[in-house]
């Protein structure tokens, strides 16, 4: 595979993913949980442009990837009030302690 | 100005559900008289949109690449159901007023038979397939929370979840005969379906077909699909008459009706339509022999009726179906508001505690029996004749066991008809029930269903011209009324199922007096568990609740085993993608 712009966006967009899924697997933490998916939403952000100028309609990529930043930007926001709010009253970040949902 | 009449029909409703909803229950009066006020409306317009039926498309809102243009079309079958659902549907509300007299909730109550109605009629005269699931998930809706009104009692909630869950059965047929349109086509429009059917690939046309079979056995609670109706019957009466009558049950016969030209040549299909009917006609009409619950026997006789329209579908006669249809609109919710008068005035629906109430409310006690006559299919009431032209219809399209299983079936008919009006309204009192007679909103609503009952069969000739004028597809002689009065009665098998129907109920007759009123032994057991079906029903349910007992713990609520999860399936979608490039 020659090292082309694209690839190379590519293989940066792979690796975020990579990187985001592993942090997901192991975290506990619900601080670092929000971090982590914000890693994986800037790759998905990425990807989005890539397709973008890979298909030839760049601009609908730009502006989907503009729309997802808004959302993902609310997402976060949300979620850490959540996980300040999960600390003060359970008193621990940790999911496996706060979990009180058992099948 | 077909396409305002159309809006107006669909949206009057919808807008009156509106407005309803934001009222408060404590001005039960305002509800009713929004209520009466909008679906009366609706109604007239329905009435003036018959003049304007055509088979054009009124109107089209394009709706994007993926789902087709939003089409609505007025032609002949369209607007004379949308007559029957907006007309039947406002009577039951007038109905209503008295009916509902002092109960709670009536915002709920009211909103959601006008959501009913709008949506009944958005089904009806939609051009798209899509969005006629889209309608048609909306009735599936409002008749689960209506029958369901009554939410304290469980046996109501039962009724209503499983309507619900049954007809998404139907749901699912056509969404699926939709898509596989779709799919073929590439296009969702009902009328390219009809016109490029014979385009379609056999077996491609054939999941269409009986997809949408399905579909209308479930809505229409055919075979194998009839138990959900009698448990219906938990609902308020006006609701079961709309029901019955106006709204939910006869989408399945429209969609049989509508779609006739595209599949009758899809082997297998139209004598699947008529053993649907025929076995449904049969045991519904068993069913409705012994039953001693008053809205249960109508229950069973509605499910019986319906067995005969599809089963004249089935025979190849779409305009004898939609005749009955609209005979028996009228004289079911005659016959259902008649019964919701004694049930609202004694307080129990027990045919074994009445008797004898015909003394203390001579008015709802003819008003039944006019319903009862067109019923059983007596002449001159619209039931005979529209009865007779299936049965004609029946004797040259189907095979001759078949149509003597309905001649059958019209004698026991007559045979439970007779037996229900002796044990409500003649006879000895068995119980000390406190009787008042119906109020003038119920007595305004009978009257006008009883002036039907007796005239509509005059619109045979009308009928016929819009049907065979405005649908291309469909081949319906032309007919007058003229035609039809002289046919019928110089048909030796009228006279045939006229001597059935007498014998039905002479025999009832020869029963009833030998005090041997209520059935019994083995039939009991096999009507009360709906032949077997009931069974049926309950086992699937029970495997779908163990199964998901069962599967439970794949729940954990534990954060790494979901990434585990989509990991694993992202891996299996890359696998395929890889394996199948």
């Amino acid at each position: 595979m020659t090292l082309t712009p694209l690839n190379a966006v590519l293989f940066g967009v792979v690796l975020l993913l990579v990187v985001g899924f592993y942090g997901l697997l192991i975290t506990r933490n619900l601080i670092k949980i929000v971090l982590v998916l914000q890693i994986l939403v800037k790759a998905v952000v990425v990807a989005l442009v890539l397709g973008g100028k890979a298909s030839g309609n760049l601009g609908l990529g730009q502006s989907l990837a503009a729309t997802v930043i808004v959302a993902d930007t609310i997402v976060a926001v949300v979620a850490l009030a959540l996980a300040v709010q999960v600390r003060r009253r359970v008193g621990t970040l940790d999911l496996a302690k706060i979990s009180s949902l058992r099948g | 100005m077909a396409a305002i009449l159309i809006g107006l029909v669909i949206g009057l409703p919808w807008l009156g559900a509106i407005v309803i909803w934001r009222t408060t229950d404590d001005t039960p009066h305002l509800q009713h008289t929004l209520a009466v006020a909008f679906s009366i409306a609706a109604g007239l317009a329905s009435l003036a949109l018959i003049r304007f039926s055509s088979a054009e498309t009124a109107i089209s809102i394009p709706m994007g690449r993926y789902f087709g243009d939003l089409t609505f079309t007025a032609d002949g079958l369209a607007v004379t159901l949308t007559a029957i659902a907006c007309v039947i549907g406002s009577l039951a509300v007038i109905f209503s007023v008295d009916y509902m007299h002092g109960e709670g909730q009536l915002g709920r109550y009211y909103s959601f038979v006008l959501l009913f109605i709008g949506a009944m009629t958005g089904l009806l005269l939609s051009g798209n397939l899509l969005f006629m699931f889209f309608f048609w998930e909306i009735t599936a809706l409002c008749s689960y929370a209506l029958i369901s009104f009554y939410n304290d009692d469980p046996k109501a909630v039962a009724g209503g979840i499983k309507a619900l869950i049954i007809t998404q059965v139907g749901g699912v047929g056509l969404l699926a005969g939709a898509l596989t349109t779709y799919s073929a086509l590439g296009s969702y429009q009902v009328s390219d379906l009809i016109a490029r059917a014979g385009t379609i690939p056999a077996g491609l046309l054939a999941v269409i077909a009986f997809g949408f079979l399905l579909a209308a056995a479930a809505k229409s609670a055919q075979f194998p699909f009839h138990t959900w109706l009698p448990d219906a019957m938990e609902a308020p009466t006006p609701i079961s008459a709309l029901i019955h009558a106006a709204t939910m049950v006869n989408a399945g016969v429209y969609l049989l009706a509508r779609f006739y030209p595209a599949f009758e040549h899809v082997p297998g299909w139209t004598m699947s339509v008529l053993m649907v009917g025929l076995i449904t006609a049969f045991i519904a009409a068993v069913s409705a022999l012994i039953a001693t619950d008053l809205k249960r026997t109508l229950a069973y006789s509605t499910v019986s009726q319906l067995g005969y329209m599809v089963y004249a579908i089935g025979a190849g006669g779409v305009f004898a179906s939609q005749f009955h249809l609209l005979s028996h609109a009228v004289f079911k919710a005659l016959l259902f508001l008649a019964a919701g008068s004694v049930i609202h005035s004694i307080g129990t629906r027990d045919m074994r505690r009445m008797g004898g109430l015909g003394k203390r409310m001579p008015f709802v006690r003819n008003m039944f029996i006019v319903g009862a006559l067109a019923l059983a299919g007596v002449p001159i009431l619209n039931g005979f004749w529209s009865k007779e032209l299936i049965l004609e219809v029946g004797l040259q399209g189907s095979p001759i066991w078949a149509y003597g299983l309905m001649l059958l079936g019209a004698g026991l008919t007559a045979f439970y008809t007779f037996r229900m009006v002796w044990l409500v309204f003649f006879g000895a009192e068995r119980d000390q029930l406190h009787v008042h007679n119906a109020g003038s909103a119920m007595k305004v609503a009978l009257g006008i269903l009883a002036a039907g009952t007796f005239v509509t069969w005059l619109f045979f000739g009308g009928l016929n011209g819009l049907l065979a004028s405005t649908l291309p597809f469909h081949e319906i002689e032309h007919e007058s009324l003229m035609e039809l009065v002289t046919a019928i009665p110089s048909a030796p098998a009228t006279w045939l199922a006229l001597l059935v129907v007498a014998l039905g109920a002479g025999v009832s007759w020869v029963r009833v007096r030998g005090l041997r009123l209520f059935g019994g032994g083995w039939l009991d057991l096999l009507v009360e568990t709906s032949f077997g079906f009931d069974s049926l029903n309950q086992t699937i349910a029970k495997g779908v609740n163990k199964l998901a007992g069962r599967l439970s713990f794949t729940q954990t609520g534990v954060l790494s085993w979901n990434v585990v999860g989509i990991l694993g399936a992202l891996l299996v979608v890359l696998i395929f993608l890889v394996w199948s490039a």
